[in-house]
């Protein structure tokens, strides 16, 4: 936490800070475009650990690559494909998220032969087994919640959202902590409905990449289950230049070798 | 001996006062922890333990597997809730029931203390179903309770769909559901479970609500048991008292046997708080043993004291006489008594440790108190209230019923020696036959009578769904080739590969490291920087080889191998058709479950699919809903070990013992993949576990006692013959008694089995003072049939005295509402009843038939 506060120190000095306070809305959705929009494209190799209350540990490892339709911050598209571990190679899981309805999603699965539908149903569920949801990796919707300004300091705007439609998730609100100057949330905390901490965020590294200051070490950890899991970036990279037919059916089971390499 | 109670004789006020001081600073060391707990941290508080577990002791190499496994598997002990609705056609899947099922599962998950990730429930609990062609869905089965009754049945289909939930939260009918609660504790399931019903209380309907589970029978046990010693003890204290006074006439006197059974009592129960010893089921019966024990040898001065009052008409020249004629039987029976209860030291479970050893203290310490309090007592009393003490000797054979039953049961036994032996031998007889039909089994749920409500939640659970008793079956492969035999493999691979180059590469890492997944770790990392540099076409090469060094570090793995799997299967086929078991649940169950619903739920997909890699990707599959840690209850993380949930009906440790040989069985006939071996873990598994070390410990804490009860016997009579006399009636006793226990089918069980043990001890002691005394009488007369009618006198009203006295003493516990209380109640005072009787019909029938052989001219 140190560290990273150093690096964002410095980072500070690059941007401007705005001097007036910010609308809540206009400092979510700058959060929300610095986390899931930077650039046209991008792509990078993620290593996670998932580590339980045990500290037994596993390892998956895969590329993901995601291009935005537009500049709007709408629509977008990812493909993760899986290198490790060596039984999953060549797993494939792709995303197109819909602004006006909820995401689709499919999984290739290679070994049984199969590219299967992911029903929208619910997007809170675990990713590939991490303490990480699947809408932790492809971005929630902003419009899902309603955002308040809770406090501003030196460095942090801190934004309690309450989800509009509480039945559809596990918790009751969350808090983010953004960092003024980048915009980047370097901490969310998830609250149960007795107010209890159930799972956090924290960016746990950021570094200045290809003009972007991009988070390459991130952790989220289920305080319910005690376990966590830390997801590693590297060989990060902007307007790659990603064709948009890559992120089709067809290429669930013939991978875009250029692009994963 | 005689010593110390002319001393107390003396003295009669300080000993008084000195016991009397020890009962007060017992109190005091017991009571000033327990409700001062941080002010005298030094002292040991009032603890209770309900813990069947406990039955082993902590470093039982069983129990540490048990504890071990549970851990590895993230399982905790659990409260099962069923709820039954048989009002309406649906059961309970009708609208209204659900909604509150579903909040008493949101109610539960914030009681602190419950595990509320792992709660089973139909709201807490994952549906995997095709969600149309090409779709698979992945949704929480009941996140909502139902808008309407089809809704409700749209629930139950999808939960008797899935082979994971069916028969476990949901009935096989279909018209039940069952919530697991795991908690973090068993000590906490009292309050849980009083929250639970507090909620439920609420609730309207028709719906029946059953909670059971091991940890709420246990938590049950400890307020019985408190209610066992604030009534059941008073009252054999009660009744023993209305007893003497009958028999004595004076209630004055007999208070004082009260006194020292009270302060022996206190002091054992004290010495055991003191010493740091937990209250644990065994423990707690401690008071009512001790109680009718302490009175023994009261009974005797007494006895005998009203006898011969009568004929000094001084209280202190009767005393001398009688504790002359006393203090050597009753030393005896007292030490064969706490010989009896400390045999029980020897068995290998803890909780009969403590109980064997702090009763035959107590016994002593009774003993001590009786032969002081009890002279010093009567010493205190004014003479003038023994103006009309004491059995009037002029008229003495027809002054009571008593006296004229014994009498008359004298001169049978004299007469009809020859056929009372006779009758001996056909009952022995009678009594082999029950005893071959013993059967050994316990069941810890079963300690509860069968009206109890944790016994009907028992039955009422059992009926409807695959069973609440639990036990856990561990496979673990034989391990894997050595190191050099691994790195071998690996160099062979990557040539055969067409990269050779790399060779060199792992022999470098050889001298770095022995570990298989560094090796491999490091070896993947230099592939892929080479890999960086090279074109496309050779790209595909090294990335195919990447995934086989992969895939070869994956082969420990074991419990991704389908055919590892579809022995899984088998074994899981095999077990349901033996019948104990109700459900088994797996690693194997998960994988053909989501193969099954990844394949749009067809009933032939229901199967392990043919490769590693697909099976790999079942289980990630499975891992992206919402509990993916639930696959970490069926393997570990490294899938080198798996653990089978079985459901068993039963929780009888006959049926378990019947399962692991089967299990067994199977082994050995199905010769299993990767050498993997099985081991047990589970509470249904543990019970049957002490029970084994209860049997058989019990069976050499008899021999061992009976061995030096018969040696002590030996020395008193200075004689092998007058030894072996002696043991006659307890083992005509012990016999008869589970020869009935086989007749009437009782299990033998953990009371049972103490039984044979304690009374030992006890029953000898009729013996002792039958022979002491007849041998001492005989000297007065010139045969036996003359001594016949002495001992028919005092010293068998002595023991008739006792034998009442005693047997009912311990009837109070049947008033207890633990079954093993009642069983030890039952069959404490059928021992002494019987020992009574074949001590007071067996000796002197064996006696009139050997009298040349026992009393030789050298011996009187």
């Amino acid at each position: 936490m140190k560290n990273i506060l150093k690096t964002l120190l410095v980072m500070s000095f690059l941007w401007s800070v705005p001097a007036s306070a910010m609308d809540v809305m206009d400092v979510v959705k700058q959060a929300n475009h610095v986390s899931y929009y930077k650039g046209n494209d991008g792509r990078a190799k993620v290593n996670m650990r998932i580590i339980d209350a045990q500290g037994r540990e596993r390892v998956r490892e895969f590329i993901i690559l995601r291009r935005n339709d537009d500049d709007t911050d709408g629509k977008q598209k990812f493909y993760v494909y899986f290198n490790k571990p060596a039984d999953v190679k060549k797993m494939v899981f792709m995303v197109v998220k819909n602004m006006d309805r909820g995401d689709d999603r499919w999984l290739y699965l290679p070994g049984l032969d199969l590219v299967k539908r992911i029903a929208a149903s619910d997007e809170r569920t675990s990713f590939v087994g991490s303490h990480f949801f699947y809408e932790d990796v492809s971005g929630r919707g902003i419009l899902e919640d309603t955002h308040v300004m809770v406090e501003e300091n030196d460095t942090y705007y801190i934004v309690e959202s309450t989800p509009k439609d509480p039945q559809s998730v596990e918790f009751t609100s969350f808090r983010s902590w953004i960092h003024k100057a980048t915009f980047l949330p370097i901490k969310t905390e998830y609250y149960d409905n007795q107010g209890q901490k159930i799972r956090s965020y924290t960016a746990l590294k950021v570094e200045m990449i290809g003009g972007y200051p991009t988070v390459t070490a991130a952790s989220m950890e289920d305080h319910q289950t005690g376990g966590k899991t830390l997801m590693n970036y590297s060989a990060v990279r902007y307007n790659v230049g990603l064709p948009d037919k890559i992120f089709s059916e067809r290429y669930l089971r013939k991978a875009p070798r250029k692009y994963l390499r | 001996m005689i010593h110390i109670s002319d001393t107390a004789t003396r003295h009669p006020k300080v000993f008084f006062w000195l016991s009397g001081l020890l009962a007060l600073v017992m109190i005091a060391l017991v009571a000033l922890p327990s409700l001062w707990p941080a002010s005298f941290s030094m002292l040991y508080p009032l603890e209770i333990d309900t813990d069947p577990e406990n039955m082993l002791s902590r470093s039982e190499p069983v129990r540490v597997y048990h504890n071990d496994r549970k851990k590895e598997f993230s399982l905790y002990d659990m409260i099962v809730v069923g709820v039954v609705n048989d009002s309406h056609p649906q059961g309970v899947f009708n609208k209204n029931s659900l909604s509150h099922i579903h909040a008493l599962a949101e109610f539960a998950k914030k009681i602190p203390g419950v595990i509320s990730v792992d709660l089973m429930s139909p709201s807490t609990v994952d549906n995997i179903e095709p969600g149309g062609p090409g779709v698979v869905k992945f949704q929480w089965l009941m996140k909502q309770p139902p808008a309407d009754d089809a809704e409700a049945l749209a629930i139950r289909d999808k939960a008797q769909h899935l082979p994971l939930l069916n028969g476990t939260i949901v009935s096989a009918d279909g018209k039940a559901v069952a919530l697991y609660i795991p908690i973090t504790a068993k000590n906490i399931s009292y309050n849980v479970v009083e929250q639970l019903k507090v909620k439920i209380a609420g609730f309207d309907g028709n719906d029946r609500y059953y909670i059971t589970g091991l940890p709420v029978a246990q938590d049950t046990f400890g307020v019985e048991m408190f209610v066992q010693m604030a009534i059941s003890a008073p009252m054999a204290m009660l009744l023993i008292f209305l007893l003497m006074w009958y028999f004595f006439k004076k209630a004055s006197l007999v208070v004082s046997p009260m006194i020292v059974a009270m302060i022996s009592v206190i002091s054992t129960m004290g010495l055991l708080v003191i010493t740091g010893n937990v209250v644990h089921i065994m423990s707690s019966m401690i008071p009512i043993f001790i109680m009718p024990i302490a009175v023994l040898d009261a009974i005797h001065i007494l006895s005998d004291f009203y006898d011969k009052y009568p004929q000094y008409k001084n209280r202190r020249k009767t005393i001398k006489h009688v504790m002359k004629e006393l203090s050597a039987p009753m030393l005896f029976t007292t030490l064969t008594t706490a010989v009896g209860f400390a045999s029980l030291a020897l068995t290998p479970i803890p909780p009969v440790q403590t109980f064997g050893f702090f009763v035959a203290v107590g016994v002593v310490l009774a003993w001590l108190f009786t032969i002081t309090l009890v002279p010093a007592y009567i010493i205190l009393m004014p003479e003038e209230s023994f103006a009309d003490f004491g059995l009037d000797h002029t008229d003495e054979n027809k002054n009571s019923p008593l006296a004229r039953m014994l009498n008359g049961l004298g001169r049978v036994t004299y007469s009809g020696a020859k056929l009372i032996i006779l009758a001996v031998f056909v009952l022995i007889g009678v009594a082999w036959i029950g005893v071959n039909k013993i059967e050994i089994n316990d069941n810890p749920v079963k300690w509860f009578s069968p009206d109890h409500e944790i016994r009907v939640a028992d039955r009422a659970l059992n009926e409807r769904f695959a069973g609440t008793y639990m036990a856990y079956l561990v496979l673990e492969g034989a391990g894997e080739e050595s190191f050099p035999q691994f790195a071998e493999g690996l160099k062979a691979g990557l040539k055969s590969r067409n990269l050779p180059e790399m060779v060199p590469e792992v022999e470098a890492f050889l001298s770095e490291t022995k570990d298989r997944k560094q090796l491999v770790e490091q070896l993947i990392q230099k592939m892929e920087q080479r890999m960086e540099a090279v074109s496309d076409e050779e790209w595909d090469n090294w990335d195919l080889a990447l995934t086989w060094v992969g895939e070869y570090l994956g082969r420990s793995e074991i419990f991704k191998s389908p055919e590892v799997l579809n022995y899984m299967g088998r074994l899981q086929d095999y077990l349901q058709d033996t019948g104990l078991v109700g459900k088994s649940n797996s690693l194997a169950d998960v994988v053909k479950t989501v193969h099954r619903e990844l394949f749009m739920g067809n009933k032939e997909d229901y199967r392990i699919p043919g490769t590693r890699g697909a099976v790999a990707e079942t289980l990630i599959t499975y891992q992206n809903s919402h509990r993916p840690q639930d696959l970490w209850h069926f393997v570990t993380p490294d899938y080198k070990k798996s653990n089978m949930w079985l459901q068993l009906k039963s929780g009888d440790n006959r049926d378990m013992s019947a399962l692991i040989d089967k299990v067994d069985q199977f082994f050995q006939d199905n010769p299993a993949p990767e050498g993997i071996h099985h081991n047990w873990f589970g509470l249904t598994y543990i019970n049957v576990i002490w029970q084994d070390k209860m049997v058989s410990g019990m069976a050499e804490a008899f021999i061992g006692s009976f061995v030096i009860v018969l040696i002590m016997m030996t020395f008193l009579f200075r004689s092998l013959l007058w030894g072996v006399l002696a043991m006659i009636p307890l083992t005509f006793t012990i016999g008869m008694i589970y020869g009935i226990i086989g007749l009437i089918g009782k299990d033998y069980d953990m009371p049972v089995a103490v039984l044979s043990s304690l009374s030992l001890g006890l029953a000898v002691d009729y013996a002792i003072h039958f022979l002491a005394r007849s041998r001492e009488m005989r000297k007065k007369y010139p045969d036996w049939k003359t001594t016949s009618a002495a001992v028919f006198g005092e010293p068998a009203r002595a023991i008739t005295r006792n034998v009442i006295v005693v047997g009912i003493g311990f009837m109070p516990l049947l008033a207890a509402s633990l079954v093993p209380y009642k069983t030890v109640g039952v069959f404490i005072s059928a021992i002494l009843v019987l020992a009574g009787v074949a001590t007071l019909t067996i000796l002197p029938a064996l006696i009139r038939l050997f009298e040349g052989l026992l009393f030789k001219k050298d011996m009187i």
